[in-house]
Order: structure tokens, then sequence, then C-alpha cells
């Protein structure tokens, strides 16, 4: 029975990532995977509600046509068919689901289909086989956080409370949806459904939307969604779930908010029972202790994603699935978690890396924060999408950029400058220096590098 | 118009100087090149031109302070024709020479060859394009490490931010001192019968350098006598002659060039363990130094490329050299770059002894008092003159067969002048 240089128990962009790098750098592969290929991000998460973003942008863009100069359009005909959507991001998913069993052959990694069981740090067992490794990575991501709120139980089961999978899988658009939290999840949701017409209330508990993201990026949004009509109730505590509503406490007093359907969204948290009988360091949240090389606190065991509760993101699985691939091969390798980008993609979308203005001066840095309009950007005008702004933190000793933050269309893809810049340790005499294209949202960028130094140009 | 002369930067690693004494007052006119002040370096003591004809306003530091690279030292109020109120005679080491000697304009003046000495000593550690992030160059430049000493830790060995912290960090750990010795200096001893006296800048240097080879070469030493017999009677041929030049003829030359014939043959013991590359630096060029006892502490000046000299060459340069030395009259780029040294204690006296290698090289030879001795030859016993040679060598990188070889190689040279002559 063949025995295997890594074991990897769950083919996410965590798990799948570090089994092709692994199998790259020589490593004999097996991947366990219960469902399909992909995990959350292709099948239930970044991929598929990036498409059904796509449709509501167009959506919002054809109602708009008339001030691009397009006459002739009846907005009273047009309307999104939701299951036509959910058709062409079916099709996409499995386009990319595919891509991935096309890789796993080349690169000879051996899938298991199946529910997996570690039995110990060199063994799993599926479907009644059992596989042997030297060595072990734990890829099963987090599912989502239920907090026992009184009555949330009972709603999911009735099909009424629905997570994000479940948003994907209605019937048809909510008309009344209700989201429970205040995360990236949840604006994008509300971004997707209040433009394809449902009316939209976030309910989210602490003081505003989008605790984890930069503070004026994130009141900036929070006021263009209350001007698009979205429903916000911020400081709220949550008393019950019930087939009446959700009761909750606003301003001192008891309300109860009514929906059609009722999407939660509180976090995620990893189920670790398939790893029950490793004695594994577990940290005060529920997830898997590591350190920045993925090393758990068992020699030969790592864990990647969402479970060892450092970032629930994608990218940053990906990441960490090349750093325990590399580690156990031999290559030294470990992440730096302070360049990690966040993005939120809303109309316009938010994307971040590195300190915040707080945080830079919580940790002692004598900061410059250099902050450019999209307004005063020539392509963001052509493209009738002005709202939004970069801001810039260096630190005034050698002008080391600490943080970017922007919010624009297309930010999320203009944020990789930011990291590139931040991983080469970059100030912001290089990114003034750089020449950015013109004419081209990026140009933001250099005009707050300038700003930081001098003044920008164009202001 | 005043002008604030700074304290220039006088070579590598040197950062500091004591001010020994002031050679003008205050309100002097002096001249260009005139000296201004005489300043203790941890390898000279030197005196410091005036770059600048003018009246001596202020004298910024007392007697004994210490001074540090580009500390404003002297305002000179010059005769100017200059626009601006205030000259800074300084200007910024510009990115290139990082880690380098800066380029001050006053301080190729002062002690001119100090760039020179560096220019034409190969280093390695120039040909290599460091990986670097922009700010990990610029912090090593404020720290003044030289960046292309340090190991980076980024994706392909990109130098870090955080692995230039690092390299300061243990750069500023203190040396490690024997601790035996740091206890014994609790004890009190009478004040009466003892005297504390601070050591000099030079004392100092001599100091951390021994410990520093003591502490990071494992030392061996290997000895022999050789009956060198044949080259007294060579030297004693013309040593008459050549002193009628002026030249005064001693072994150390012949030394010299047989020891240049074994580096040859043994490249080892010409070159330096890089123990962060876990490689051997071999060196092509040979720069003798000879140990030298002077007033103030030992020196070691430096033969540049020996191996290109004359016997008559280098004796003429040797005795220039030492006697400068004795007079604290060298230059400090003639005081390093050595790649092998010689400590000729016989001299003075003494047989065999066990000489420090002068780091970061890794060998020194020790040369005895020649002595009439009777030795057996042909078995008979005769009278021949015999040289003691020792040779301490870095034993991770020479093992003890080579330390033989290369004493071996010194014996039959020196045992036989016509051979040493053919040969080198």
């Amino acid at each position: 029975m063949t025995k295997y240089d890594v074991l990897i128990l769950g083919g996410g962009p965590g798990g799948y990532v570090a089994a092709i790098k692994a199998a790259q750098l020589g490593a004999k592969v097996a991947v366990v995977e219960k469902e399909r290929l992909g995990g959350v991000c292709l099948n239930w998460g970044c991929i598929p509600t990036k498409t059904l973003l796509k449709t509501a942008k167009l959506y919002k863009d054809i109602q708009r046509a008339e001030s691009f100069g397009i006459v002739g359009i009846d907005k009273s005909s047009i309307k999104v068919d939701w299951q036509l959507l959910l058709k062409r991001k079916d099709k996409i998913v499995n386009q990319l689901v595919n891509g991935i069993y096309m890789l796993f052959k080349k690169n000879k990694i051996d899938l298991y289909e199946g529910k997996g069981t570690i039995l110990n740090k060199n063994q799993i067992e599926v479907n009644g086989q059992i596989l042997t490794g030297k060595n072990l990575i734990i890829a099963i991501g987090a599912g989502d956080s239920s907090p026992p709120i009184p009555g949330l139980d009972d709603l999911v089961k009735s099909g009424k409370t629905i997570n994000s999978k479940g948003a994907l899988q209605l019937e048809e658009i909510p008309k009344d949806l209700v989201i429970v939290g205040g995360g990236v999840i949840a604006v994008e949701f509300a971004t997707l459904f209040k433009t394809l017409g449902s009316n939209i209330t976030i309910i989210q508990r602490s003081g505003r939307i989008l605790s984890g993201m930069e503070s004026e990026m994130a009141a900036t949004l929070e006021k263009h969604l209350k001007r698009e009509g979205i429903n916000i109730l911020t400081s709220t505590k949550l008393i019950s779930f019930s087939h009446q509503g959700v009761k909750i406490e606003h301003k001192g007093e008891e309300k109860l908010i009514k929906g059609d359907k009722y999407l939660v969204s509180l976090g995620v948290k990893p189920d670790l029972s398939q790893v029950k009988n490793l004695d594994l360091e577990i940290d005060e949240k529920g997830f898997i202790k590591t350190n920045n090389k993925m090393e758990t606190s068992i020699k030969g065991v790592y864990a990647i994603g969402d479970l060892n509760g450092k970032y629930a993101l994608a990218h940053v699985a990906s990441a960490e699935g090349i750093v325990a691939a590399e580690n156990i091969m031999g290559v030294e390798s470990t992440l730096n978690y302070n360049i990690v980008p966040q993005c939120v993609y809303t109309f316009p979308e938010l994307a971040s890396v590195g300190l915040t203005e707080e945080v830079a001066k919580e940790r002692g840095h004598d900061i410059t924060v250099s902050k450019f309009p999209l307004a005063a950007n020539g392509k963001a005008l052509a493209e009738g999408e002005s709202l939004g702004f970069i801001k810039l933190i260096s630190d005034n000793q050698y002008g080391e950029i600490l943080g970017v933050h922007i919010m624009a269309p297309h930010a999320t893809d203009m944020i990789a400058e930011a990291v590139a810049a931040m991983q080469l340790e970059g100030t912001v005499y290089d990114l003034a220096k750089a020449i950015h294209p013109h004419p081209t949202l990026s140009e933001i960028v250099s005009e707050a590098a300038h700003g930081a130094i001098d003044k920008p140009i164009h202001i | 118009m005043k002008f604030e002369f700074r304290f220039p930067d006088i070579g590598e690693g040197i950062r500091e100087g004591t001010l020994v004494k002031w050679l003008v007052n205050l309100g002097d006119t002096v001249e260009e090149g005139q000296s201004l002040a005489e300043v203790e370096t941890d390898k000279v003591t030197t005196e410091i031109p005036s770059p600048r004809t003018g009246r001596v306003l202020e004298l910024k530091f007392e007697e004994g302070d210490t001074i540090e690279v580009e500390d404003v030292f002297v305002v000179i109020e010059t005769e100017g024709e200059g626009e601006e109120p205030v000259e800074v005679e300084n200007q910024p080491v510009d990115e290139g020479s990082a880690g380098v000697v800066g380029e001050v304009v006053a301080s190729s003046e002062v002690i001119p060859s100090s760039n020179e000495g560096l220019d034409t000593t190969p280093r390695v550690s120039h040909k290599k394009k460091v990986l670097a992030t922009p700010v990990a160059r610029k912090l090593a430049k404020d720290l003044g490490i030289d960046i292309t000493s340090i190991v980076g830790t980024g994706p392909n060995g990109r130098v870090m931010k955080e692995d230039i912290l690092k390299a300061k960090e243990e750069l500023s750990k203190p040396v490690a001192k024997p601790k035996a010795l740091v206890e014994k200096l609790d004890i009190q001893y009478p004040k009466e019968a003892i005297e504390r006296i601070p050591l000099s800048r030079i004392r100092k240097t001599i100091a951390e350098q021994m410990v520093k080879s003591r502490f990071t070469i494992p030392h061996t030493t290997a000895m022999d006598e050789i009956d060198i017999s044949k080259l007294v009677e060579f030297r004693n041929r013309y040593k008459d002659d050549l002193r009628e030049e002026g030249i005064s003829l001693s072994y150390l030359p012949f030394i010299i060039k047989a020891v240049i014939k074994a580096l040859k043959e043994f490249p080892e013991f010409n070159s330096t363990y890089d123990e962060e590359n876990d490689e051997l630096v071999l060196k092509y060029f040979y720069h003798i130094g000879i140990a030298t006892d002077t007033e103030r502490g030992l020196m070691v000046p430096v033969l540049r490329d020996a191996d290109k000299k004359s016997i008559v060459d280098l004796a003429k340069e040797i005795e220039d050299l030492t006697t400068r030395a004795k007079e604290n009259k060298a230059e400090l780029h003639e005081l390093k770059g050595s790649t092998f040294s010689i400590t000729n204690y016989g001299s003075i006296g003494g047989h065999f002894g066990i000489p420090i290698i002068n780091y970061p090289e890794s060998a020194i030879l020790g040369v005895g008092r020649i002595v009439k001795k009777p030795i057996v030859k042909d078995d008979q016993i005769v009278i021949a003159y015999v040289l003691p040679l020792s040779l301490s060598y870095d034993h991770r990188i020479i093992d003890g067969a080579s330390g033989a070889r290369f004493l071996n190689l010194l014996k039959e040279l020196l045992s036989n002048p016509d051979m040493l002559l053919l040969r080198s």
C-alpha cells in the first residue's frame, strides 16, 4: 500500500493548493475531500457570489444607461431571471472545479472522495480504507458560527433562516430579506439582493458595519448603502428568533424585524470532530493553534485555512497551503500576516492591506496619512464611478508603506500593487516614482504617494 | 562667511576619535592645510588639517573629548564670496558607496590614502549585487551596517528590514570576555598599592582584536628549528655593500620571500574563513603584516603586494614602515589590509612563541631569535645558525598535516638561499 509523503484532509483553496505545491516539489500526495474540490470558495463562496454580483452590477448599469447616452431601454420590462443567473453561476463554478480535478491528474495527486477521519498523525481513514503518510495537513475549513440565541436553531431547521450557502439555493429573489450580521458576507449579499429588488434590513450588533475594515471606508459605505435604501440597524442586541421575526433591542426599545428570509452571517467556527483523535493545541475560540510556518503543536501536523483562526480568506488559505507544503518539503517558509489583503465586493469595492491609521498609531509609528479622492481621477469620471478614495498610511522615518485602503470600483484588483510594494518593504518614494499608466484608476495610488511626500499633483 | 568643519569620516569602521591636542587657538588665522588638531583614533594619531583659510571662530571640543564623525568640530570665518551664510562641508554618502567610506572632501586631504587603500584591496563582497528592500538599504546605511555582509531571510535571500535590525542587535552585543577575568576584578586591592589606568583607544582595539581572534579561531601552533647557516653566510656577503647604500638587510625579507612561496603553494594560509556563508575566501594577493612594537602598543604595518617586490625593496620598505609606525607617523591605510602576518619577537629575544592570528587572517608566523647551536649534521656535531619558527593557524580550515608541510617548505627554502632565490 502506498505510503504518502503528504496526506491532506480537505480540498478547498488551502488543501488543493497545498497538494499541488507539495506535488510540484516532488511529494507523493493524497487529498481526502468529502464534497467537491474547491471548497466553499469555489462552490459556495468567492466565485459564485462574484458571478451574481456581476449580474447585479450589469443590471444596475443598464438601468442608468441613459446617463451614458444609451436610450431605448424600457426599464419596466428589464428584470433579472434568478434561475438563469444561477445557471450561469453553476457553469462557471463547474468549469473552475473541473479545472482543479485536471490539475490533480496532471500533478499525479491521489484524490479520495469521502469523509475522512484522522486516526493519528500519520493515518486517515476514508471509506473504510486507511491512508498512511509522513506528514499531515489539516484543511477542513470552518462552518458557520451560531451563537446560542433562542429560536435560532428552530428557524434554521424550518428553512426560513439561511446561511450564505442557502442564499445561493433560494428558489427566488426574496421580497424582504433580513440580514443578521454586518460583516463582509452580509454587506455583499445586501448589495446583491438590494440591486435585484429586495428590501433589505441589516442587523448589526456592534456600532458599525464591517468592524474589521478601515473605519472611514466602512462609514462611507454605510452611508452609501443607506442612501441606496438599505435599512441598517447598528448597536443592536439579538434577543430571539421566531416565525414572526427577529426580536432585537435597538436604541433602548424592543423591535420585531420581519422578513421572508433571514440570512445569518455571524462568523465562522471549525468543526473539529474529524480531528478529535489528535491531541492538538486549540485556542480559546476553538481554532487549531499554528505558528507562521503552519506547524501545529504536533510535529509533522500542519493546519491551514479557516480552521487556524487567522483569517477566514481563501487567498490566505492558499498562501498557508504553499507555506505548509514548502516546510514539509524542506524549503524553509513563513507567512507574514501583516500583509494580508482584505476585499469587499460591494459597489464600489473596498480593499485594504496593512495597518489602519488607528493601529499604526497604537503601535507607536510616527505616520503620515495621505488621502486622495476618486472624484479627481479622470478614468473614474469616464466610468461614471466617482465615489471613493484611497488612504495611504506611511511611516515617517523612511516613508515605508504601512497600510493602503482603497474604496473604488476594481479596488480589489488595485490593492495588489500595494501588497507587492509592502512585500518589498517599499516606500512612498518608490510608489511615487513608479510611473502609473494614464488614464487608469491606479493613478490614485501614485497621487496618494506624492501626497505623502509633499502634495498630490492633481488636487 | 562662516564655515562649519565637520569631523571627517577617516575610514571604514572608524566612527570617532579622541581630541588629543588643539594646535590652534581661538581667533588664530589658519591657512588651508594647516593642522588644526591632533586626534587619536583606534588605529593612528593624526593631525587634522584645515580645509579652508580663515579665522578660527569656535573650537567645539575640549582636549580629551570624544568626537564623532560628522560632529561640527571647528568653525572658521572665511573671506567668502559665497552666497550662503553657513557653508557645510559635508555631503550625504551616496547610495553606491553605502557601507564603504563616505567620501568627504576634507577627509581626502586628512588621510588621503584611506580610500586608496580600499580601492586596491580586492573585496569579494563588493562584487555581488545585494538583493534588499528599500527600507532595509536605508536602515543599513543609517545604522552603519555593511549590507553586503548580511544574509537575507526574504524570498530569494532578499535582505529585509528585520535582518538589518537583527544584525544591529548582534553588533551591539558586548564582546564575550573570559568569565574568570571579570570575577578576579571584583577582588578589593588596597587602594594605595594599585593604580588604575584607563586604556588608550589603541589598547582597547588591540584587546578587542585579540579576544575576537582567540575566541573565534581555534588556534594551533607548529614549531620547527631551521639551520640557516648558508643564509647567514649569504647575507654576510652582501650586507655591508648594501649598508653603504643606506639599506640595512635583515633576515626578515628572506623570510617574507619564503613565506610568499609557501602561501602560493598552500593558499589556505592566505585566506579568510567566511563563517556566514560557509566559504573559504582565498586571496590571490599578498599583503604581509609586520607586527611591530611601538610605545603606544602593537601595530601591524602592511607590506602591500610583497610578492612583487625584491628582497632589497622589501628591506627598504620594512625599515621605512616600521620606523614610521614606531614614530606614530604611519597612515591609517598602511596599518590595515594584511592577508598574512609575521611577528618577529626574535628581534627582542625569545625562541618559540604561540602567536595569535591577526583576525580575520588564517595564519601567522612567529620568528624567534637566531642563535648558534650545536646540531647533528652527517653524524657530526657541528655549530650552526638556527632559526626557530612558530606557525599558528586556523585549525578549522587548516589541518595539522598542511601546517607541517608549510613549515617544511619554509625550511627547505630558508636552509638553502640559492633555492629560495631560484624558486621565488
